[in-house]
């Protein structure tokens, strides 16, 4: 007898033993049939670790590090078949007859077949025994794409996990949300890192990744409890197997960013003439005569635009990697380096990134050790202004002017008089972010007896971040200067995520029963202190206190004066799952969780939150036996449960006074004021009833597989603001258990792997939707609306929870007969071209009460398609992410033209306006600001504003060529694969000016959110190659 | 080997046991209710936030666009006045809940420290009933800005729940109004003088010229306002000494002047470089450093100061040429507007010539400051009032804002004995006679009294060029029913402009005033959702 341990992935009969566990094989050394063969995979490659059992005997064994194996077969089993299983792959069998060597290639297990082992809190389940709705994204799905943000390469590869990004900018976050919006409060999933809860997934290299579970529903993410109703994300990196000789193995990809600008100004010429055509509709006399016209247009365009300030940016991403394992310990080390440049002009803007990470696993005796390290450092330095006020400013310019002149002057006008943006990147200060991430996990599992195993688990993350910044003076011409504030700061920001462990399984099979019990105990404890100092009127040169200096006061904190880095909370748990499985065809699950809260007072904060959840393997019945050829796997599932979110900030439940610096002057002195903060000490759990039935189904030999999910979540008690009291009561409110959300939808995943000896392709294609519904607001108030820009935000009982609101247009006015017929709001005089509102309630007069919906902000019908096929060592990933269905309202100059004092010129696509001579256009006619016409047009909120967001992205194109093996070998590799990737190459919307996936709303669709206005840091096409090399 | 063993599985369980973690966690920066109101420092924190939330400067600056004076295409960051002033607007402009939130926030903050500041047992009697007079003074003047915009509003005068405020009605403009100069005049006695407290605090005298101002609004108490303002006038021994300051022009634009006149009754504090407004940084002229224009002077305002002789710039005689319009005018147009050929002062005390004329500039790469496609102003006009020589980079300045001053109560004063019928050359000679003087006339025929000319409009001019961009305006055309003629037709800027349109003079905005709607704002939408008592103004 020795030790092995084996991840397997075994066919059907063995399916209920399947996990990560430790699992003896007995050889034993017989004269008879001894069977040898290497197992390789469908490139020729030794597979090491791949089992080889004897199917219906417990005799197995597994292959070497050359993919060799031996097996001998006892005399009684000669008739019978040999199964073949590596994870990732489709488990073959063979009959063993006469053959003394029989070699096998293993087809990568592209359908998501039933036996693939799928990672769920705290553990692993094949997926025929789940009960639960999860998508798994593996390696080679991520791999593929090389991006800086391991959720660029998730986005479109699960259904309903919709990753939106509303700013591009080198390491900027990425929203991640699982199955849409269910609450009016936060919506971001819960995310696990090798199973420590609340780990940062920006800052992972993508490439130390293998797995990415999405848990949907309450069958899987109960166990989670009160931080699981909006998802879970649990990631596994890569780690070492046992029995595997050492490989190290580079991946890396270079290339470049090219920045997508759509947004075209007019010519400087045609912008005068427009001008004018605005105000003399006004009823106020033209500015430029035609000779300055005439003058503009020999003078030419200049370079004022946004394409001046960006530049093609490179962008390269590399990791090497080592692993290997003995018998009794296995290893995975890998670093990684990632730069992203940034596409602003200026010094070496841009975000760097260093991985390392230690995955080592040891067995003695009955003990099991894992050790994951993982370190991160974090850089960025961008410039010392917004994005927005950089493209802002390069947008509201008319084309006539430059930034420069010849002599390298940066030149300001009298649109941008203040300063200049260019001369604010190429010369205006910096700010630099250094963070420091340490992740460690150890966890120990001990097998007490064969059947029950203890595991501990010591976790958690350290942050150390600091940013320093400073604004450096410079001088515009012919007047105008940036940074005369000299400002400079520096701070610091650490926290600590704690989390313990300890967790009993109990695991037993008798006859046709299989019985599975997990129970555990867990805290999570967090603490962070930040402090800052900032100084203004530093020394020109050195950023040093100099004459003059002062202290800011109020940006300026110490590590105990300020709560939003000084804070602690605190989680205790119980967590538990009982499982049972009845001939490996029936399967019940129950899931709970028990956690207590500091956020909440006592009393209030201790939460249950239990699930429970049934499958059937339908096809494992005999009467489908007859259709097994077609209909391969035929699965049913379906749970339900109380899943929980507790996403309020600490504190909130007791009323606090907080004392802060420069609320007034007594005899020319400064003194401190108090505020205070209204306490709910009822505050508790916000609870989600989810329930869930799926499909999971193959055909024509499992070629064709077929997921499906419907899902019904109903959340109760969502923490939210108060709407019910008017503002008149003076003061906001904390979080209250108010506002009650459903949420419905489902989501289905196709995928088609034509099997061909020389063609290897596959199709997988996934889509998703959820509609939610606001079923109760707070107290009697069933309605708030709030202005966003002139537009509105509505959150209305028995509607989505979050809409565009305004009025709803009919065209525009033609001729004076429709201007004395038709409704029009009280007081404004309007001529042909000007807007026409729909009085929706027929009182002949356009008010307030017309308002009506106007669309939904949040994406549906999210999808990803996905191909590829390899052909005689070439290889083709292609990849299509998208939205089906998204509205969004667009403000500021790139909507209307001449916008207040700041827009000063117009764009192409705002040129399709009325004239007598274009009656069907897209915008109203040219009028000035403060007239009748512009206030009718474009302060009355309406859908002039909105623009159809749905978009089909080719996200990513790689084509490989894998030099044939024969060839590398010689040169000392196993592998050698180039690759061409392109990226964001091509977008189908009808939203033509801006990038249509930028979105003013985060995971939190609220109405105090920023109304879009279309000044994002620009999406990157990117196009580069790439080396992968296994030595 | 085992001994590692059974050690790490050791360390794990005690581990795990022992991070069970003490769940009652608390801030460690802020009190809470239990412990705030006991420690002195904290009351007088408390107070001082009520200080903070009285008023602020965009509210100061931004709503002389509402009135004639002024003209912004700012926008919404500023609450979009000037959808007010054009007339076409509805209750879901944002400006209106903006307003009444800010008000009734700091309703709701003065109502809680007099509910909870007895429960502090250390400071004095007497100091407590001080403060608690200040905070009764800024919820009056909440109250009358309420009032003042809205008409009958919710008047609040304790601290309320959350479901009062769904119930509460809208009392009449009367009430409110008995409620404001009740308080006022009981705090009046409670409150110390100038001279015995710092500057800046509540004074009698900011109470008594605050229900002065309440009475004259209304129009027909005018009696009761000459009672106050000969209070004022004639027993500075109780209620504190004022007088007019010598210059005009340094009450905002020289610090220490701005700060410790005599002339100051309530003035916003600020302190250079540790609380600021920065509102400067738009109104300036581009040549002396300004970001854009939003708010800019009207042709309409410029046009009211009167020549040096005492006439309107419309009278025969008066001397006023249309082509040379800035010379021999009131100085205090010098002090309050930017105009073509300005002499602006840098902070240096060197000067530059401001050229706003298109084409005027002799150095022809300068930029232009009127530029009608631009960020300049758009009527040709910047500000000089309140400009601040030492302000920080960004306009940042510690010049204190003017509430009520001196001078108010002097026209204040005039106007309510005018309406009375007893005005007369001492009178006069006490209130505009001294202003304009103190202004810089030394002409006789604008020193002395007119006799019985349109003392009236005299009178109302007088209070537009001396308060002009403090605020007052927007609230003199409603309150004399002028709003409807001043503010319907086309504001205008200077005369740079088609000479066919409207003699050349720029058109900046077209406006109009609706008499039956519009000298009432409407309750902002959203408070008649929540609170089904409330009602609307009429015409909404």
């Amino acid at each position: 007898m020795f030790l092995l341990a084996v991840i397997t992935a075994s066919a059907a009969p063995q399916i209920s033993q399947a996990n990560v566990y430790v699992k003896s094989f007995s050889i034993t050394i017989q004269q008879d049939a001894v069977v040898t063969g290497t197992v390789t995979d469908e490139q020729g490659d030794p597979l090491p670790g791949a089992t080889i059992s004897i199917i219906g005997t417990k005799t197995g064994t597994v292959t070497d590090e050359k993919g060799y194996f031996r097996i001998s077969v006892p005399e009684e089993n000669t008739g019978s078949r040999l199964s073949i299983s590596f994870i990732g792959y489709a488990t073959q069998e063979v009959a063993v007859a006469d053959q003394k060597v029989i070699n096998i290639s293993l087809k990568p297990d592209v359908g998501k077949a039933l036996n693939e082992v799928v990672v769920v809190g705290y553990g692993t389940q094949t997926r025929s025994s789940l009960t639960g709705a999860v998508s798994q994204v593996t390696a080679k799905n991520i791999e593929t794409k090389p991006s800086a943000n391991l959720l660029q390469s998730l986005q479109g590869e699960a259904p309903n996990l919709i990753i939106q990004q509303n700013n591009f900018a080198p390491g900027s976050g990425v929203n991640i949300n699982i199955r849409g919006l269910g609450t009016l409060g936060d919506n971001t999933p819960l995310i696990v890192i090798d199973g420590i809860v609340g780990g940062d997934i920006n800052l992972l290299n993508p490439n130390d990744v293998a797995s990415v579970s999405v848990l949907k529903d309450a069958g899987s993410a109960a166990i989670y409890g009160s931080r699981s109703a909006n998802g879970v994300l649990l990631i596994t990196t890569k780690s070492g197997k046992f029995n595997q000789k050492p490989t190290v193995s580079y991946n890396g990809n270079y290339g470049s960013q090219h920045p997508y600008v759509a947004l075209k100004k007019v010519d400087g010429w045609d912008n005068a003439y427009y001008k004018n055509e605005s105000l003399v509709n006004s009823g106020m006399a033209p500015i430029y005569t035609p000779d300055q016209i005439q003058q503009l247009k020999l003078q030419g365009n200049g370079d004022w635009e946004r394409q001046s300030l960006l530049q093609d940016a490179p962008q390269s991403n590399h990791t090497i990697a080592i692993s290997g394992g003995g018998t009794a310990s296995s290893y995975s080390i890998s670093a990684g380096y990632q730069n992203q440049s940034s596409n602003f002009v200026g010094p070496d803007y841009g975000y760097k990134k260093y991985n390392f990470r230690l995955n080592q696993t040891s067995l003695i005796g009955k003990l099991k050790v894992n050790t994951i390290l993982n370190y991160v450092k974090s850089q960025n330095k961008s410039h010392s202004n917004a994005d927005w006020v950089i493209l802002a400013d390069a947008d509201r310019v008319p084309l006539n002017y430059s930034f420069q002149d010849s002599a390298g002057n940066f030149l300001t006008n009298p649109v941008a008089s203040q300063y200049n943006v260019k001369s604010v990147l190429e010369k205006g200060g910096y700010y630099k972010s250094n963070n420091d991430q340490v992740f460690g996990s150890f966890n120990g599992s001990f097998n007490i007896t064969n059947d029950l195993k203890l595991t501990g688990i010591l976790g958690g993350t350290i942050n150390a971040n600091t940013a320093d910044f400073r604004r450096l003076q410079v001088k515009n011409f012919p007047s105008g200067v940036y940074g005369d504030d000299r400002t400079v700061f520096d701070n610091s920001f650490k926290n600590m995520l704690i989390n313990t462990q300890l967790y009993a399984e109990y695991n037993k099979r008798f006859n046709d029963n299989d019985i599975r019990v997990l129970l555990g105990a867990s805290n999570e404890s967090y603490e962070s202190r930040g402090f800052q100092l900032q100084q203004t009127l530093t020394d020109v040169l050195l950023g040093t206190p100099t004459t003059g200096t002062l202290f800011d006061a109020v940006n300026s904190y110490n590590s105990i004066a300020r709560s939003q880095y000084t804070n602690e909370s605190s989680i205790n748990s119980l967590f538990g799952r009982v499982s049972y499985a009845f001939k490996d065809r029936y399967f019940l699950e129950g899931n709970f969780r028990l956690d207590a809260a500091s956020r909440f007072a006592e009393g209030k904060r201790n939460g249950f939150f239990p699930s429970i959840g049934a499958s059937w393997l339908v096809s494992q019945e005999d009467f489908m036996q007859p259709v097994a050829n077609v209909i391969g796997n035929l699965k049913l599932r379906s749970s339900y449960g109380i899943l929980g979110n507790q996403s309020v900030s600490a504190y909130q439940y007791q009323t606090t006074y907080f004392n802060y610096s420069n609320a007034y002057g007594f005899n020319d002195n400064v003194v401190g004021g108090a505020g205070y903060n209204l306490g709910n000490p009822n505050l508790t759990w916000e609870k989600s009833a989810t329930f869930n039935v799926g499909l999971d189904a193959g055909f024509i030999d499992n070629k064709l597989a077929l997921s499906f999910d419907f899902f019904n979540k109903v959340t109760r008690d969502i923490l939210t603001q108060r709407q019910d009291v008017p503002l008149l009561f003076g003061a906001g409110f904390p979080d209250y258990n108010v506002a009650k959300v459903k949420n419905q939808g489902w989501e289905a995943t196709l995928s088609y792997t034509p099997n061909s000896e020389r063609l290897q392709q596959s199709f997988g294609f996934n889509i998703g939707d959820n509609k939610n519904t606001l079923l109760q607001l707070t107290g009697g108030a069933t309605e708030t609306e709030l202005a966003a820009d002139v537009f509105s935000y509505i959150r209305r009982v028995g509607e989505p929870i979050t809409q565009y609101y305004g009025y709803k247009t009919n065209g525009f006015f033609q001729n004076e007969d429709e201007i004395s017929s038709y409704p029009k709001p009280v007081g404004v005089a309007v001529g042909p071209g000007d807007v026409k509102f729909v009085d929706q309630n027929k009182d002949d007069i356009i008010d307030e009460k017309d308002k009506v919906v106007l669309g939904n902000p949040f994406p549906r019908l999210t999808f990803g398609f996905n191909y590829t096929v390899a052909f005689q060592g070439f290889d083709l990933n292609l990849f299509i992410q998208g939205v089906g269905k998204r509205d969004v309202f667009l403000r500021g100059e790139e909507v209307e033209p001449f916008h207040y004092n700041y827009g000063a010129t117009m764009y192409e696509h705002q040129t399709d306006y009325w004239t007598p001579t274009n009656r069907d256009a897209r915008y109203p006619r040219l009028a000035a600001i403060g007239s009748a016409s512009n206030t009718n047009n474009w302060r009355n909120g309406s859908d002039l504003y909105k623009y159809d967001a749905a978009y089909a992205r080719l996200k990513n194109i790689n084509l490989g060529y894998t030099i044939p093996q024969a060839l590398s070998q010689r040169a000392g590799m196993q592998k050698l694969r180039v690759s061409l990737i392109g990226q964001n190459l091509l977008t189908l919307t009808r939203l033509k000016f801006i990038d249509p996936e930028t979105s003013e709303f985060g995971n939190n669709t609220a109405l105090n959110a920023a109304s879009n206005s279309a000044r994002n840091y620009p999406l990157p096409i990117f196009y580069g190659g790439g080396l992968d090399i296994t030595f | 080997m085992n001994y590692f063993k059974h050690l790490y599985i050791i360390i794990l369980i005690v581990l795990a046991a022992s991070s069970c973690k003490e769940l009652d966690l608390a801030p460690t920066d802020r009190f809470t209710d239990l412990n705030f109101w006991t420690v002195d420092e904290n009351v007088n924190n408390a107070l001082n936030n009520n200080y903070s939330g009285m008023y602020n400067s965009t509210l100061y600056f931004y709503n002389e666009a509402v009135s004639d004076n002024a003209y912004t295409a700012r926008g919404a960051a500023v609450g979009n006045p000037e959808a007010i002033a054009s007339g076409s607007f509805n209750a879901a402009l944002p400006k209106f809940r903006n307003d009444w939130s800010f008000y009734y926030s700091g309703i709701k903050s003065c109502n809680l420290f007099l509910t909870y500041v007895d429960e502090n047992k250390t400071l004095s009697p007497e100091v407590i009933e001080r403060m608690k007079g200040e905070v009764r003074f800024i919820r009056a003047f909440h109250h009358f800005n309420l009032m003042k915009w809205f008409g009958d509003i919710p008047l609040i005068d304790r601290d309320i729940s959350p479901e009062e405020a769904q119930t509460i009605t809208r009392s009449p403009k009367a009430t409110v109004s008995k409620f404001i100069v009740d308080e006022l005049a009981a705090i009046a006695s409670i409150l110390p003088t100038q001279q015995n407290t710092e500057k800046g605090r509540i004074t009698k005298a900011a109470a008594l010229a605050l229900q002065a101002r309440v009475l004259l609004y209304e129009g027909n108490r005018m009696a009761e306002v000459v009672a106050i303002c000969e209070k004022l006038m004639n027993e500075q021994s109780t209620y504190g000494t004022y007088s007019l300051y010598d210059s005009y022009s340094a009450l905002f634009n020289e610090i220490s002047v701005n700060k410790t006149n005599p002339e100051t009754i309530l003035s916003l504090q600020y302190v250079p470089g540790e609380r600021t407004w920065t509102e400067y940084f738009d109104f300036a002229p581009r040549s002396a450093g300004a970001r854009t224009n939003s708010l800019a002077p009207t042709q309409e305002l410029v046009d009211n100061y009167i020549m040096l002789n005492g006439k309107a710039i419309t009278e025969a005689e008066s001397g006023y040429n249309e082509n040379d319009p800035y010379i021999n005018r009131d100085p205090r147009l010098t002090a309050t507007v930017v105009y073509d050929r300005y002499r602006w002062i840098n902070p240096d005390g060197s000067t530059q010539i401001i050229y706003i004329k298109p084409g005027s500039d002799p150095d022809q790469t300068a930029l232009n400051e009127y530029n009608p496609n631009g960020q300049s102003s758009p009527t040709g006009y910047y500000w000089r009032k309140y400009f601040d020589p030492t302000a920080l980079s960004g306009f940042r300045s510690g010049l204190n804002l003017h509430l009520i001053r001196y001078a108010e109560v002097l026209l204040m004063y005039a106007e309510a004995k005018n309406s009375l019928g007893q005005m007369d050359a001492s009178v006069w000679d006490e209130t505009i006679g001294a202003l304009r003087r103190r202004a810089g006339f030394t002409d006789p025929a604008a020193l002395n009294y007119p006799g019985n000319t349109d003392l009236t409009n005299i009178i109302r001019s007088e209070r537009r060029s001396e308060f002009a961009m403090e605020g007052l305006r927007a609230d003199d055309i409603r309150r004399w029913k002028l709003a409807e003629v001043v503010l319907n037709g086309f504001a205008h800027g200077a005369k740079f402009g088609d000479p066919n349109i409207d003699r050349g003079y720029i058109r900046a905005q077209r406006r109009e005033f609706d008499p039956a709607r519009h000298y009432l704002w409407p309750i902002p939408t959203s408070e008649l959702l929540l609170n089904k008592n409330l009602s609307q103004n009429t015409g909404y």
